[in-house]
């Protein structure tokens, strides 16, 4: 960096407000149910309980199975957009990333939708919805970097005898094993701390530790246990990274970029290719369409009974609260992410220690952090539970891992011989910040509200501990529907689920564009 | 106009400037030689402010700019790579230390396209810079540091890079514009000849520091 960046005041300014929102809404709760709630005896009735145990095997061996699952899935597309160039290609990355930012609550009622009444409540629809979400993952963790290998080397092992296969072992594995480990060990915390598909598609027996935290907390009053399974959580969390980092060894990055064109798809590979794309655009939309379909069909026959109801009763209110929430959660995570990012890129050590507090919220899930706020915020001045805006803080802090992804990359691509030029010119630090910094962030600001914005709309976890009832958002609204009997009530959780699909997929949109113009611009 | 005195620039632990000292009188246009990675560029960004001196000083104009911010010391300079702006015109480039001062936006427009008709870009107010070639990008970056009219102008390397028709024409107008502005330069090069044809006077880059005792 150069000297006349390392002399600016800005990013230390920007950074203290950033610091003080983590440590208040993120470290401070956090802290004080762990200190507050967790005593002796709550630890060892906890411990001593063989569900607890039986709790913690569950949320194991189906997050495992939901990764092996997840990559069998995710294998033949992610090749597909990973090692070709063809028209529709960008497309296709869209549509396979999409299930991603979709509200978790909204994918499980799509695969109540879509699948058979007897694959209701089971183990199989709890794997195949967290393959649905985590199929972007390792699209775009995995395929990023299967694009970075370069072809001439695997034409060059061709050229020495290699096999295709033994080319695929010998060079190409190599340079995605770490990404691989990496696209793993995300998708297996996702799906280890899942909670919404959880709770509606593995019925009243089975239960993670997330959503085991939620019921003690809020349903039978047991804070101090939840907060033992919270910590426990974290422990098995911590514990994960742990082991992935001390046995991830010397990760073998591919050259720093794309080197030589991706090749077309061969001609005998056509048809194989066109079946990869129609069973991905198939997997990621039937649920979908279903939710969509479901939303007009009660007891057999087409009504919209259950979409007038949606815009006439109390449910358009949570429609409302949504939105609001939102919308308010965007502006302050786009603020809160742009100066992390900036702070990130422009102040060191300082910087890093920022970017560690900023993805903590991926250790610590939405529940547990929902349970933090509401056991910290009980009282006094600072009583805010009832606030409307309590909620759009938890999201803020449920999205500042991703929206921080996306800002640091366009905080590194701001060119600093462009601040020294502006400066020669007589420009001032923050007529520099203006005129240089803000014109290569914008795009990925409006990005990360986007991305802010579909998380929140989505959110469930922490949105059902924090959400009051009578300004419940969405998400919430459709969870309480779906745990009730009757096909009205389903009916309408099946429209507002269409409605939430729609703004998501909105937002997404945008994202989408922006990111895509803003690589296009790197010259990616 | 410029006087620099026991200069002394560290990097990680390193004196990349030991005891620099030079002086320039008001007009006077100064080349400096060197081989590469001497530390020339260095200089001429120590000079400007870009970089943190851990020792001497810097004076222009009679007025001590050591501790001065880059955008307060009215010293202008050409960077090897010309660094425009890629979001802006060709003629928001020029005109931007006129929009930092707060000048009104149609005399902004009015003193640019006197810089470029200067440079010989008449006509080109309203392009890309993306769209210009390489000689084009460097009167452009020319035009905008004198728009800024600094009491001093830094060339550093300027005609690098460019084809010897364009290094010969670009040098020919530099020497034209600056004779009839009497702007005092400082210009960084390896080739002798460039220094020779632009500057009145030649400095070895390595006299200027003081042997150590």
């Amino acid at each position: 960096m150069s000297d006349l960046l390392r002399a600016d005041r800005l990013p230390r300014v920007a950074a203290v407000p950033a610091l003080l929102w983590l440590i208040v809404f993120l470290v401070l709760p956090v802290a004080l149910m762990i200190a507050g709630y967790v005593g002796v005896e709550d630890t060892i009735r906890v411990l001593r309980l063989d569900s607890t145990w039986r709790i913690v095997r569950f949320s194991t061996w189906q997050a495992v199975l939901s990764v092996v699952a997840t990559f069998l899935l995710a294998a033949p597309v992610t090749w597909l957009i990973g090692r070709h160039d063809f028209r529709g290609r960008r497309v296709l990355r869209a549509i396979s990333t999409l299930g991603f930012l979709l509200p978790s609550v909204v994918v499980a009622a799509g695969f109540l939708a879509v699948l058979p009444d007897s694959l209701h409540y089971s183990v199989f629809a709890i794997v195949v919805a967290h393959a649905y979400f985590n199929l972007a993952v390792v699209v775009r963790v995995v395929g990023a970097r299967l694009e970075l290998v370069d072809q001439r080397l695997v034409d060059a092992a061709g050229t020495l005898g290699a096999t295709p296969l033994r080319a695929l072992r010998t060079v190409t594995w190599p340079l995605v094993r770490s990404a691989v480990a990496s696209a793993g060990i995300v998708v297996f915390l996702y799906c280890f701390t899942s909670f919404a598909v959880v709770r509606v598609l593995g019925g009243p027996a089975r239960n993670t530790l997330e959503s085991d935290l939620a019921l003690r907390a809020f349903g039978i009053g047991d804070v101090g246990g939840a907060t033992v399974l919270g910590i426990l959580q974290l422990a098995v969390i911590l514990v994960v990274l742990a082991i992935a980092r001390s046995s991830g060894g010397r990760d073998v990055v591919p050259s720093d970029a794309r080197t030589s064109a991706l090749p077309r798809i061969d001609r005998r590979r056509v048809a194989g290719a066109v079946v990869v794309c129609a069973s991905t655009v198939l997997f990621v939309v039937a649920p979908l369409a279903s939710v969509a379909w479901r939303s007009v069909r009660i007891g057999g026959t087409t009504s919209l009974a259950a979409w007038s109801s949606v815009f006439d009763s109390g449910l358009r209110d949570s429609l409302f609260v949504s939105v609001r929430t939102a919308v308010f959660a965007g502006l302050l995570g786009v603020i809160l992410a742009t100066t992390v990012g900036m702070a990130v890129v422009r102040l060191g050590r300082v910087g890093r220690f920022i970017d560690v507090l900023a993805f903590v919220p991926l250790a610590v899930s939405p529940v547990t952090l929902g349970l933090g706020l509401v056991v910290t915020f009980d009282g006094g001045w600072y009583d805010w539970r009832a606030a409307w805006w309590f909620v759009a803080v938890a999201h803020t802090l449920v999205a500042l891992p991703l929206a921080v992804r996306v800002l640091v990359p366009a905080w590194h691509a701001v060119p600093a011989g462009l601040h020294e030029a502006a400066a020669v010119l007589g420009a001032g630090e923050l007529r520099r910040f203006l005129d240089v910094d803000v014109r290569f962030v914008r795009r990925a600001m409006v990005a990360a509200f986007g991305l802010v914005i579909a998380v929140s709309l989505g959110e469930f976890g922490a949105a059902s501990l924090l959400s009051r009832s009578g300004a419940e958002t969405v998400p919430v609204v459709v969870g309480r529907l779906l745990a009730r009997t009757g096909d009205l009530v389903r009916t309408q959780a099946f429209a507002l689920s269409t409605v939430l699909v729609v703004l998501c997929i909105g937002a997404l949109l945008v994202v989408e564009s922006l990111l895509g113009r803003n690589a296009r611009a790197r010259g990616g | 106009m410029l006087a620099v005195v026991d200069l002394v620039v560290r990097r990680g632990g390193r004196c990349v400037l030991d005891r620099v000292n030079l002086h320039v009188t008001a007009g006077e246009r100064v080349s400096l030689h060197g081989p590469s990675g001497c530390g020339k560029t260095t200089l001429l960004h120590a000079i400007a402010g870009l970089v943190d001196v851990s020792g001497g000083s810097v004076a222009v104009a009679g007025h001590d700019v050591t501790q001065l911010p880059v955008h307060r010391r009215g010293i202008g300079l050409v960077f090897q790579d010309d660094r425009l702006f890629p979001h802006f015109t060709v003629a928001e480039n020029v005109a931007y230390p006129l929009r930092v001062r707060g000048v009104p936006k149609h005399r902004r427009r009015t003193v640019a396209e006197s810089w470029l008709e200067n440079v010989g870009l008449g006509g080109f107010a309203d392009r890309s810079v993306a769209t210009l070639s390489g000689g084009e990008a460097r009167r452009v970056a020319l035009a905008r540091t004198l728009a800024a009219e600094p009491h001093l102008v830094l060339l550093d390397e300027p005609l690098t890079g460019l084809d010897q028709r364009l290094h010969d024409r670009l040098l020919d107008d530099l020497d034209r514009l600056f004779r009839s502005l009497h702007t005092t330069v400082v210009h960084v090069t390896h080739d002798r000849s460039e220094g020779a044809r632009l500057c009145n006077r030649a400095v070895e880059f390595e006299s200027l520091a003081r042997l150590s005792d």
